[in-house]
């Protein structure tokens, strides 16, 4: 599949801002079933020359900075990327939880893989408390294989939790969603993730798009599409594993990859500070422009 | 004779009996005062007990003033034992040789964690360490480039065990800089025990300061800025810092004052932005990111590690640095040693203990109570705390996250002799060290500051206590090698680098944050004798009885200048809820509560830039127990006394600033201040007491000559009652008279024309005020005085009115030209997936364990 991505994002300032700084991980990352043609940003009034510069996760970031006066602000990423299928694992053939986790950590025989490290703690926004734990010890059961375990905790989230727009926001912590069994995508992946670091095992934090496809017979709406989130989970021998627990799918050709932490705070798309400006109004509008003709 | 090994029978009575098996500083094995004691001890012992309790009030106060010279805070330690440890030169060799290998293993420690991650893939350290601890910035990981080190300054706490064997009690890398308080303690030490000091040799650390200075000159270069970085006033470590960039020559600055643009940080002041070259980072590396870590950030902070990773600003220390701060490092610095230096550790670790080894938690879980318990990461609730303390719970803490704890014990420590009153005892004791990069090696100050700790005496258990945080302390002395002596420099470089700090103080460099904090100063002391003089005008009115002066109506007329007036009430009600809200009501825009708050925090803020003296008074001011007491005319005589005092007190902070402050920018800009309030003030009572020709004028005029204080120099000049013409030309017209409007405005006007500005024109501000002050020049009194046939003064009213309109427009102005970048940024709001808005922080959940303390951050 091929895929123009427009993410675009608006700042409404009440009174113009002197000056405004951002930070943007708006560049989708190539993978192994993932290529980026094409990837450019683009700024309303124009900034200082971007910055551009790769973090520890491997990701692209920029920043930008407006230095003159602006009431409005736009910021539109716009990227081809090619998507293909992923291949296909048998999950019952991993590892066991408890080894991966003894390896990772450097309790094992085996070195500790330095790649993973940095995925296997909680983080600001994926920590855990007694009943996240618990829900976690009943898929991650003893001498389970850890993919077998991540694909059941992932259908148990989609299963349990209701998917509804409005009863999080950005900075909601996965203790909360989980209580009250709602959120959205975001929330579902902070808490399978919360569960998995509460065992120390390697999981991380992806950020991305996922295609929507109009109920049939209408028209794909403008601006429709959203910024998407699910989880990866490693394994030694098959690696990364993605898993999207909003849908209970592996992710596919609908997914695409944009950047990947170890929670929503290391990849958020478009964050900053303003001087100036007042009360603000923020505005984000994404499109999935499948460029090849859609399989029936 | 030092080798003689017998006390004379001075020192029996002096030195108190040594504990069995605990090593002590002035005592040797043998039970003979230690060779490098003795002079100090003789000389102790001829004091006497009087003398040396002077001697340690003396040392006190010494302290205690260099400490409110530099600080609004009290500095609470200034009482610390006025007896310095004496080292010997080969005592010191050890300590200086180990602090040098345990700063160039945190050095390589933490070019490997942020850079190959060697030890890492290796097994030598396990990644919990780093990657669960918060302190890890993990967006100062991984880059292309790396800074060219992590770490300038380096400061460890020491101790000597009861067994005689130097231990390291902790690594401060975060954001050391106490070196201020080493300095300011050798001063005060060194001339309340001036002879003994001289006469030993003491070694001084003045060259150790010249080398790092050196360097700090060669990384900035000669157009280059240091600057030194400070979360402020209410930092416990301000004193040190701010005594450090005066030392260093640094710029003082808070998060707020810097921004970064185009990759390079840049310092706000009055001239623009300036390229800050080098930073010296007294606020905690967490806090400094306002991009990478938004949640953590400090108020104002701007994106620092932008500016490190462009390669455009040596910081010292890095970003980053508090991971290599935690104790958690402590049971892998041998290995460590071994494989990043290949060396083994000559400076070891007091016992410590992580949890992720199964054998370390038997022995914590079995011997609990010997162990204090430290959590990686501090974000701890007293809950959390509570928790930790049962034994069940922690055991599973343990099981669950063992990365996340360390176990450690203080073990029993050697002793050295305090003064308690006069007399000698012997106490347990820690001591901080500072080494700073020089360019080719580490150099250690050869001293420290020292201090007393609260040990269990129990010969079995002993040990524990926690190590004090750093303040003033006792002085450590090392004594010279006897090749030592003749290179030693012959005096400190203190005064030289004072007089030069100052110099650069008063140049163009004022942050525009101080200069915005000077000028409101210069506003709300105004407003504040303001306010005061029309308390005391209508109050000697109100008592006086006198039927014309004391007439409601005229009290209110007088009074709503200052106090939103409320038309419900009776004349006379109108008045007495005026004077209460304006001497009681914090929301009342110019009573005194709201003015004396907003001035005595302008001045804390503005601390180091206007005069000690003046700052006393304002302190004194609006600390004056009598404003909280809810006074109101019912009790007058103290209101009037209170009003009389605060006049008094204004009066001086006036004096002190016009005599004690250099005519640099910050007197500049208190001036402008003060001159617009006034000027304001002038146009709006002139308009309310004057506006319109009245029954009482006579009346009205002298309370305004009184509100101005000008009765005296009016009665001088026509000896008559008070006319309108020749009051208006005296309050109005007259430019030498400090109280009339055009007075102010001459001054302004003067102030404005020494600005810097931009272009070769006069900026807007100026120009409105030449403009202002050429129409009042342009006027006579009698013009003025002038009456249409209802009475009012047309010409004076509109005047007035546009007095006040264009005053408060060019302090609007001067906001813009001169502080509007020192606006702090706020975080903008961002999208999660449901492009829902971000509200506050998130509280602590249960991943944030235990017993972490908020004590110092490193």
């Amino acid at each position: 599949m091929l895929y123009e991505v427009r993410h675009v994002t608006t700042y409404r300032y009440a009174s113009p801002a002197a000056f405004s700084q951002h930070l943007l991980r708006l560049t989708p990352r190539d993978t192994d079933c993932q290529r980026v043609l094409e990837s450019r940003i683009e700024i309303t009034p124009r900034a200082e020359p971007l910055a551009a510069q790769r973090d520890l996760f491997g990701n692209a970031e920029h920043v930008a900075t407006v230095a003159r006066a602006h009431d409005t602000l736009r910021i539109a990423a716009i990227s081809k990327v090619e998507r293909q299928e992923p291949s296909q694992f048998i999950f019952e053939a991993g590892a066991p939880w408890e080894r991966v986790r003894d390896q990772v950590i450097g309790a094992g025989n085996l070195p500790p893989v330095a790649e993973v490290a940095p995925y296997l703690y909680p983080s600001a926004m994926t920590g855990s408390n007694a009943a996240i734990r618990a829900y976690a010890a009943e898929s991650l059961t003893p001498g389970r294989p850890l993919l077998a375990a991540a694909a059941d905790l992932c259908t148990r989230i989609y299963t349990d939790f209701e998917y509804q727009p409005g009863a999080t926001a950005a900075d909601t912590h996965p203790r909360e969603s989980f209580q009250t069994r709602q959120g959205v995508c975001q929330d579902f992946a902070h808490v399978m993730l919360a569960c998995m670091r509460s065992l120390r095992l390697p999981a991380r934090y992806v950020s991305g798009y996922l295609r929507t496809i109009p109920p049939e017979g209408q028209e794909r709406l403008q601006g429709a599409d959203a910024s998407h989130a699910w989880v990866s989970v490693w394994d030694p021998v098959f690696s990364w594993v993605d898993f999207d627990p909003t849908n209970d799918v592996v992710p596919g050709l609908d997914h695409i990859t944009l950047a990947w932490g170890r929670d929503f705070r290391d990849v958020s798309p478009v964050s900053g500070l303003v001087v100036g400006g007042g009360p603000q109004a923020l505005s984000v509008g994404v499109d999935v422009l499948p460029l090849t003709a859609v399989p029936a | 004779m030092a080798g003689s090994g017998v006390l004379n029978g001075r020192e029996e009575r002096l030195l108190p009996r040594p504990t069995p098996g605990v090593h002590q500083e002035a005592i040797g094995p043998d039970g003979a005062v230690r060779g490098h004691w003795r002079g100090f001890l003789d000389w102790l012992g001829e004091l006497g007990t009087e003398r040396r309790a002077a001697m340690a009030r003396d040392l006190e106060r010494s302290r205690a003033e260099s400490g409110i010279a530099f600080s609004a805070r009290e500095q609470a330690d200034t009482a610390a034992d006025p007896l310095p440890v004496i080292l010997s030169a080969a005592d010191w060799a050890e300590v200086e040789a180990g602090v040098i290998q345990r700063a160039r293993l945190a050095e390589a420690t933490l070019a490997d964690i942020y850079g190959p991650s060697r030890m890492i893939r290796d097994g030598a350290l396990p990644p919990g360490l780093v990657y669960g601890a918060d302190a890890f910035a993990a967006h100062c990981a991984g880059w292309p480039q790396p800074p060219a080190r992590y770490t300038y300054v380096y400061e460890a706490d020491i101790a000597r065990t009861a067994e005689g064997a130097w231990v390291c009690l902790a690594d401060r890398l975060d954001t050391p800089l106490g070196d201020g308080w080493l300095i300011a303690n050798r001063i005060a030490t060194s001339q309340c025990l001036a002879q003994p000091f001289l006469d030993l040799g003491v070694r001084r650390v003045a060259s150790h300061y010249a080398r790092f200075q050196e360097l700090l000159d060669s990384l900035t270069g000669w157009e280059g800025r240091l600057a030194l970085l400070t979360r402020g006033e209410g930092d416990p470590r301000f004193f040190s810092h701010a005594y450090l960039a005066r030392y260093l020559n640094a710029a003082l600055v808070e998060p707020g004052d810097v921004t970064v643009r185009e990759g390079a940080a840049f310092v706000k002041t009055l001239d623009g932005l300036k390229k800050i070259d080098v930073m010296l980072r007294g606020a905690p590396d967490k806090g400094v990111d306002a991009l990478h870590r938004q949640a953590d950030a400090l108020p104002g902070a701007p994106a620092l590690s932008l500016a490190a990773r462009a390669g455009n600003l040596v910081m010292g220390n890095a970003i980053g640095c508090s991971v290599m701060a935690h104790r958690a490092m402590a049971p892998f610095a041998h290995v460590l040693a071994e494989r990043l230096l290949s060396e083994d550790l000559r400076l070891h670790d007091a016992p410590c203990l992580w949890m992720g080894d199964p054998a370390a938690r038997e022995t914590v879980l079995a011997d609990r109570s010997r162990w204090a318990i430290d959590p990686l990461n501090r974000r701890a609730t007293a809950g959390d705390r509570a928790a930790l303390a049962d034994e069940e719970n922690l055991a599973e803490a343990f099981r669950r996250k063992p990365e996340r704890y360390i176990a450690l014990r203080i073990p029993r420590l050697a002793e050295t002799p305090v003064l308690r009153g006069g007399r000698v005892a012997a106490a347990p004791w820690i001591m901080r060290v500072f080494a700073c990069w020089t360019g080719e090696g580490w150099s250690v100050a050869p001293s420290g500051v020292a201090a007393e700790i609260a040990q269990d005496t129990d010969p079995t258990t002993g040990g524990g206590g926690r190590v004090p945080a750093l303040g003033f302390g006792k002085d450590v002395w090392v004594m010279a090698d006897r090749e030592d002596l003749p290179s030693m420099p012959s005096h400190s470089l203190l005064a030289d680098r004072l007089a030069t700090g100052h110099l650069r103080r008063t140049g163009r460099d004022l942050l525009s944050r101080v200069a915005d904090e000077v000028f409101w100063m210069g506003r709300n002391a105004e407003r504040a004798e303001g306010t005061l003089r029309v308390l005391d005008v209508c109050m000697r009115r109100y008592l006086s009885g006198n039927r014309t002066d004391a007439g409601p109506d005229l009290l209110v007329d007088i009074i709503s200048s200052r106090a939103a007036d409320r038309a419900d009430l009776s004349p006379a009600q109108r008045f007495r809820d005026a004077v209460s809200r304006l001497v009681n009501d914090p929301v009342e825009p110019f009573g005194m509560p709201s003015i004396l708050s907003a001035l005595s925090a302008g001045a804390v803020r503005a601390r180091l830039s206007i005069s000690e003296e003046g700052w006393r008074y304002i302190e004194r001011l609006s600390n004056d127990p009598r404003w909280g007491e809810g006074l109101s005319l019912r009790r007058s005589a103290d209101l009037m006394r209170l009003v009389e005092d605060s006049l008094r007190n204004l009066a001086a902070f006036s004096g002190a600033a016009q005599d004690n402050l250099t005519r640099n920018f910050a007197w500049r800009f208190l001036e402008m201040g003060r001159r617009i309030e006034r000027g304001i003030e002038v146009a709006r009572i002139a308009r309310r007491l004057a506006g319109e020709e009245e029954e009482d004028e006579e009346s009205r005029l002298r309370a305004w000559l009184t509100l101005s204080d000008s009765t005296a120099a009016y009665r001088n000049r026509y000896m008559m009652v008070p006319r309108a013409a020749a009051v208006l030309d005296l309050l109005v017209l007259d430019e030498a008279n400090p109280r009339a409007l055009a007075y102010q405005l001459v001054q302004l006007e003067a102030v404005l024309a020494q600005l810097p500005r931009e272009g070769p024109y006069r900026r807007a501000e100026h120009r409105l005020a030449l403009s202002l002050l050429t129409e009042l020049r342009m006027l006579d009194a009698d013009a003025l005085a002038d009456t249409s046939e209802t009475g009012t003064r047309t010409i004076l009213a509109r005047l007035m009115r546009r007095c006040e309109r264009d005053l408060a427009e060019i302090a609007d102005r001067i906001s813009n030209s001169y502080f509007a970048h020192a606006e702090a940024p706020v975080a903008l709001r961002h999208a999660g997936r449901t492009g829902a808005e971000v509200p506050g922080e998130a509280a602590a959940d249960d991943e944030d364990d235990g017993t972490g303390s908020a004590g110092e951050a490193d």
